[in-house]
């Protein structure tokens, strides 16, 4: 397996995983939080709330802008 | 105008927690600004939000990967932050409550938008996300329009987030601890798989097939002008659920 199929699958271990967790929040009685709970609750403070926005900010610099 | 009900951060302040509200609020139970230097410490108690050095260290990392527009900006969102919390503190240093419930967190009331009213500002806002989109998409990837058109949304979507969240949400219980330690294990390990595909590029501005990084990978899809409306329709879908938190 060369280094770029190995890269790429480290990848989309990590999406599985993301997946797994929201199928276990959302389908079952699992005490795992959803994303959006976890994300709402990083939200509660000013800095969680303006940190992630700033996150979702950079991807569209990051991916289009200089 | 309704005050939400105490979030974290006012839990928190009594019994230090580990987010960034948090943070700033144990400061305000260390800090004496009455003494010298207090008002100092004080303002400079923003920095101990977790939130402003991730902000800094993801400053650092973009500048060096050749992008020193978004470096730039995320310093000053994460210095303006911090000089907020910090002046917040100096505001309220008796409430012994973190600073993240000053006069600036109080939440928006509910409900603002009843029936047709809302309808008709959902339809607005989703005609306007399309002809965005699509205007946007048609533009060269890190062209100045772009750019100018991606900071100017960025900016105003921050500056509403800085004013407290679209609609009132009950913080909601504690969440389960091993369930969380899952999320961010899963989430840093994907951090540092691309963290480390990106240290083994030839260099960080020149891209590597043997380790690519996500930013590689869309190449293609970004390279078309209907995969970049379709991209930028996700980025503000996305842009709108968390604004919506």
């Amino acid at each position: 397996m060369r280094s770029h199929e190995v890269t790429i699958a480290g990848y989309l271990v990590v999406l599985a995983g993301i997946v797994v967790l929201q199928v276990l929040a959302t389908r079952t009685r699992a005490r795992v939080p959803s994303l959006g709970d976890l994300l709402t609750r990083a939200m509660r403070s000013r800095t969680g709330r303006v940190g992630v926005l700033v996150a979702w900010a950079w991807i569209g610099l990051h991916y289009f802008a200089k | 105008m309704s005050r939400a009900a105490p979030g974290p951060e006012d839990r928190h302040a009594h019994s230090p927690g580990t987010d960034g509200g948090a943070a700033a609020g144990c400061a305000e139970a260390v800090v004496d600004t009455g003494r010298p230097g207090g008002r100092v410490l004080a303002a400079l108690a923003g920095f101990r939000a977790p939130v402003v050095w991730i902000l800094l260290a993801i400053a650092f990392f973009t500048s060096i990967s050749g992008k020193p527009v978004d470096g730039v900006l995320l310093l000053i969102v994460a210095t303006g932050l911090a000089w907020d919390a910090g002046r917040r503190t100096l505001r309220h240093p008796e409430a012994g409550r973190g600073a993240e419930a000053g006069p600036g967190a109080v939440p928006r009331p509910a409900g603002r938008y009843g029936g047709r009213r809302r309808l008709a500002a959902v339809t607005a806002l989703l005609a306007g996300g399309a002809a965005y989109a699509g205007v946007v998409g048609s533009f060269s990837r890190y062209s100045w329009p772009v750019t100018a058109c991606i900071i100017g949304l960025g900016t105003v979507v921050v500056v509403i987030g800085w004013h407290g969240p679209l609609r009132d949400r009950s913080a909601g219980g504690r969440l389960p601890v091993a369930g969380t330690l899952a999320w961010v294990a899963v989430l840093v390990v994907g951090c540092l798989w691309e963290l480390g595909a990106l240290l083994q590029q030839p260099s960080l501005t020149t891209d590597s097939y043997a380790h690519p990084t996500i930013s590689t990978l869309t190449d293609p899809v970004l390279a078309t002008s209907p995969g970049r409306a379709v991209v930028l329709l996700a980025w503000l879908a996305l842009g709108w659920y968390l604004a919506e938190r």
